[in-house]
């Protein structure tokens, strides 16, 4: 890339100035935050004590009603200060919209990051850190639950502090790492990938992304509510969770909405992106498989999500309206409350891994110098785990007490899914096979993923089969389970696409030997701490206690020693990033030789991406194929750009 | 040299098979089974393990090879050979993991089929589980009751597992028999167990219930035949005194009282009723009778609410008072 490529035709766009004085309270940013965020909260106590003077409730104050009324009113107001929704304001009220200047395109400093920013690699990069920041804090989480796990009986914690332990924890992880995680690390590539300038709707990713530390804060914060934190794990099956436990638990229910509403819009985001803003040449069967995993998991975040968002609400209706959807006393369906959630739920488990798995096929092809092996296969398969991934979800219900007829169909299917995982198992294996593996820490962690992942889809058939599943349902067993899919699976493959992409996302290479170290560290404390559990699990200790049978006493002992080395592996990718961000060496564009688009650009990328419109002539895994191209610039905009400057 | 490479996949596969083998064999996975379910589902569990360790075999071969062999040296800019798929291979390994799953499928089918079938011959149990307790009841003998799970070995037992309406859901599982129901609030399940080996284990719930469900623990015992005829018979019939109310109603689970033997701490302590009663401002028996049918009511500080459950103010009132009695020192 030339120096003139890289953003120069753009300079006619440079910010506006700053404001000044007052305005600066007007203005979109966090000087409007605090006023906008106490006036909607005013509101919303006004609506409150309005609605209850009128019908004559007393109290007219009451904190729990109020508390729930503000967990939709006070973000609104916050998004409307940080200036989420100006752009749509002023064309809703009619009064003249400020033509797109750019100038929230593009980050020229730090506090960049810290505004509302329509630029996809921008928002890319505040998904990525924020995500971390809840992976991090969610990861605490868990370091205290081993803590207490250490020895039998009660130490650190109450029962109700520990509940709120694991019940966070998993929320943390689920919504506010890995699915955004993944949404992130597509928002900075797919737009590249297909070689477009940014994404379809701009403005609606921004404000995906500025639901989730709303979403990420209010479950953090159920901890200092009266009561603690909600107890129910992350399933929140009611109707404990609907009629039995504190405050805490609106603080999940409304904490999924705003995480769920943020995913449905970057789904949308995506699905219009992919289907219409191809580069010329592009077809379906040249996409990158990235992109390929990116559309089936945003068809299945688009179809799904909305049955979360329902159940939430309906468990939130039962405690705050006391409606009955599952309240048993009032013949409400206490199996539905499962039905519904795991309609979800289950597609969720697909939504965490399915972008893995293309940041799997990247990373593999290109370290190990070979096509992907049985690209349309892969491609298929990806579909092939969308539609069964919907037919599934009572295998989480076996001994629920649901239609015990259910059970051998939903067994089937299950194990069915196992044919398309194991097509992409194999054809990753094929690939590295008489490939050329250059051991990077991309490559690493895409490896230990596929390893760790077969475990992981292994265990997965041992709960699928029915009367094996009645015996380790709801142990360790499962947890052990859905760490091995969830972290040995998803968490491995963010890592290895952090890696991948630091060098275009940052600018700057990362450092190698951390990285490595930072694999061989997660790796191994990974398997000591889990692995066992699958053992407990087996031998009897069910999930989510905080006390145990003093006979599992010493193997905990060794699982919490190895979690907090597990833990500690975490601080050497931290200090990776951080100094290698500020200190790292200047990356070059492509620095892993690959053909896909992004690495075309420079490092990072121009700030609307091509300065050339690329054509796509060919498939985007031809390596060894000689003469083989993906895209070439055809040059019209160069020509055009050096007209112009022409004197 | 490309026969070496399968030899060499056949090998390491063997080898890592081998090593998954002994991991599978030498560490005691299953806890001793005692029910004919057991070992139907123990089969089912081997029969999975077999497939699965073949296959990890493989995997593990290919990986190891793949990094010994094609590591790349760090100068080597080269391409691998552009192989973009095999038909044949990718229709064998759609197959065979086909073929595989239906096994699975089949055989656990069977396996659950015939651990659910109920011989005509069978004792019922009723088993209610309640935050945070269990009580087991044969209606066969005039509905006598009992904390501790007893059962005749080798008769089938069928349990119809429920909790009440306003509790919340729980989980029967006793390891060793390896079934398991949730006990759903309203709703009657059942499973068969049929027990074939004489001993004492433990019952546990395993779906989340509350603050006491780390704690939620009962007793069965599997006794000969005869020693099981001659507890039933021994049994005296159920007395109202408040003292079997009180460990029959699980509130030695969660409280610490002396007369009745209890000493956990989930609750508050009992033995400090009186001193409660006057910080509430209420009259002993007035406070004891509340704080039983309306836990909410007032709350010991430190405490949070929703702590008890609110499920014994449908104790039958004889129940009640004798209960109430039974913790203001005035009854047995």
């Amino acid at each position: 890339m030339t120096e003139l490529a890289a953003g120069a035709p753009h300079e006619a766009h440079t910010a506006k100035p700053p404001p000044r004085g007052w305005r600066r309270l007007t203005a979109p940013g966090w000087l409007r935050v605090p006023w906008t965020t106490a006036l909607a909260f005013g509101i919303g106590a006004g609506l409150m004590v309005l609605v209850r003077w009128a019908e004559g409730w007393h109290p007219i104050w009451k904190g729990s009603v109020l508390t729930t009324i503000e967990l939709t009113a006070a973000p609104i107001g916050f998004l409307v200060g940080i200036g989420a929704f100006d752009y749509w304001g002023r064309y809703a009220i009619g009064s003249p919209t400020q033509p797109e200047d750019h100038s929230g395109h593009g980050a020229r400093s730090w506090r960049d990051y810290f505004r509302v920013n329509t630029d996809h690699k921008v928002i890319g990069v505040q998904y990525v850190v924020t995500t971390i920041f809840f992976f991090v804090a969610a990861g605490l989480l868990a370091m205290f639950m081993r803590a207490e796990l250490a020895r039998p009986g009660m130490q650190f914690f109450d029962n109700q502090t520990y509940n709120g332990l694991f019940s966070v924890h998993a929320a943390l992880m689920i919504f506010l790492f890995v699915i955004p995680a993944f949404a992130g690390l597509a928002n900075f590539v797919i737009p590249l990938m297909i070689g477009a300038p940014d994404m379809a709707f701009p403005r609606l990713n921004a404000l995906s992304y500025w639901l989730l530390p709303i979403a990420g804060t209010m479950m953090l914060s159920s901890f200092l509510v009266p009561g603690g934190a909600f107890a129910s794990g992350w399933t929140g099956y009611a109707p404990l969770a609907s009629t039995h436990q504190p405050l805490g638990s609106v603080f999940f229910n409304m904490g999924v909405q705003w995480a769920g509403a943020s995913s449905i819009m970057t789904a949308l985001n995506f699905l219009v992106t992919i289907i219409t803003m191809r580069a010329p040449g592009m077809t379906f069967w040249r996409m990158p498989l990235l992109v390929w995993a990116n559309f089936t998991t945003s068809l299945l975040v688009v179809i799904a999500t909305p049955f979360i968002a329902g159940s939430q609400f309906f468990v939130m209706f039962d405690r705050v309206l006391h409606t009955h959807f599952f309240d048993p006393t009032q013949h409400g369906y206490v199996l539905g409350y499962q039905h519904i959630f795991w309609f979800y739920s289950h597609p969720a488990v697909y939504i965490m891994m399915l972008p893995g798995f293309g940041i799997a096929s990247e990373v593999i092809s290109v370290m190990a110098r070979k096509p992907i092996f049985g690209y349309r296969l892969m491609a298929l398969s990806l579909m092939a785990i969308l539609v069964l991934g919907f037919s599934v979800w009572a295998h989480h219900m076996f001994v629920s007490g649901m239609a015990p007829w259910l059970r051998v169909p939903m067994m089937v299917t299950s194990v069915v899914i196992a044919v398309p995982t194991g097509i992409k198992v194999f054809s990753w294996l094929a690939t590295i096979w008489e490939g050329r593996i250059h051991f990077t820490t991309p490559m690493l962690f895409a490896l230990g993923f596929v390893s760790m992942f077969v475990i992981g889809g292994l265990s997965g058939i041992y709960l699928a089969a029915v009367p094996i599943d009645i015996h380790v349902s709801d142990t360790y067993f499962v947890v052990a389970h859905i760490h091995y899919v969830l972290f040995g699976g998803s968490l491995f493959t963010i890592f290895a696409g952090i890696y991948y992409w630091f060098p275009k996302m940052t600018g700057r290479m990362y450092s190698e030997r951390l990285g490595k170290l930072h694999f061989w560290m997660t790796f191994i404390g990974f398997n000591l701490t889990f692995f066992p559990m699958h053992w407990l699990g087996i031998q009897g200790m069910p999930r989510r206690v905080a006390d145990y049978a003093p006979r599992f006493a010493g193997l905990n002992l060794f699982i919490s020693i190895a979690s907090f080395a597990l833990g500690a592996s975490t601080v050497v990718f931290l200090y990776n990033m951080l100094v290698s961000w500020v200190r790292g060496k200047p990356a070059p564009a492509n620095p892993w030789r690959a053909l896909t688009l992004e690495w075309q650009v420079s490092s990072p990328p121009p700030i609307f991406n091509f300065d050339e419109i690329p054509q796509v002539v060919g498939n985007p895994y031809e390596y060894g194929v000689p003469g083989a191209r993906h895209a070439i610039f055809n040059g019209d905009r160069t020509t055009e750009l050096e007209e112009a400057r022409a004197p | 040299m490309r026969r070496g490479v399968v030899v060499r996949l056949v090998v390491v596969g063997i080898a890592a098979s081998a090593v998954a083998l002994c991991v599978a064999l030498f560490i005691p996975w299953l806890p001793t089974p005692a029910s004919r379910e057991a070992d139907r589902i123990d089969f089912v569990f081997w029969f999975v393990s077999g497939i699965s360790i073949a296959i990890f075999g493989l995997v593990a071969a290919v990986i190891l090879i793949a990094v010994v062999r094609f590591r790349a040296r760090p100068d080597d800019d080269s391409d691998g050979p552009p192989i973009h798929g095999h038909t044949g291979l990718e229709i064998v390994w759609t197959a065979v993991p086909a073929v595989l799953v239906t096994a699975i499928s089949v055989v656990s089918a069977v396996a659950l089929a015939q651990n659910d079938s109920l011989p005509r011959k069978h004792l019922t149990v009723d088993v209610l589980a309640q935050q945070f307790y269990w009580s087991f009841s044969y209606p066969k003998y005039h509905n006598l009751t009992s904390n501790v799970l007893r059962l005749p070995v080798n008769e089938a037992v069928q349990l119809r597992i429920t909790a009440r309406k306003n509790d919340v859901i729980h989980s029967f599982w006793v390891p060793q028999f390896r079934q398991k129901q949730d006990a759903v609030p309203g709703l009657v399940r059942t499973i068969v167990i049929t027990p074939d080996r004489t001993g004492t284990w433990a019952v546990i719930c395993t779906e989340l219930c509350g603050l006491g469900h780390a704690l939620m623990r009962a007793r069965v015992v599997v006794m000969k035949k005869a020693a099981f005829a001659a507890w039933v018979g021994a049994t005296p019939k159920q007395t109202g005194g408040g003292k079997a109310v009180f460990v029959n109603n699980g509130c030695s689970s969660c409280h610490t009282f002396k007369p009745a033997g209890a000493s956990a701490t989930i609750g508050p302590d009992l033995d400090k009723l009186p001193a409660e009663a006057r910080k509430a401002g209420q009259p002993l028996e007035q406070f004891v009778r509340e704080s039983i049918v309306h836990p909410n009511a007032y709350i010991e500080p430190h405490y949070p609410p929703n702590l008890m459950p609110q499920t014994f103010g449908s104790l039958p009132k004889s129940q009640l008072d004798a209960l109430v009695r039974f913790l203001i020192g005035k009854g047995k």
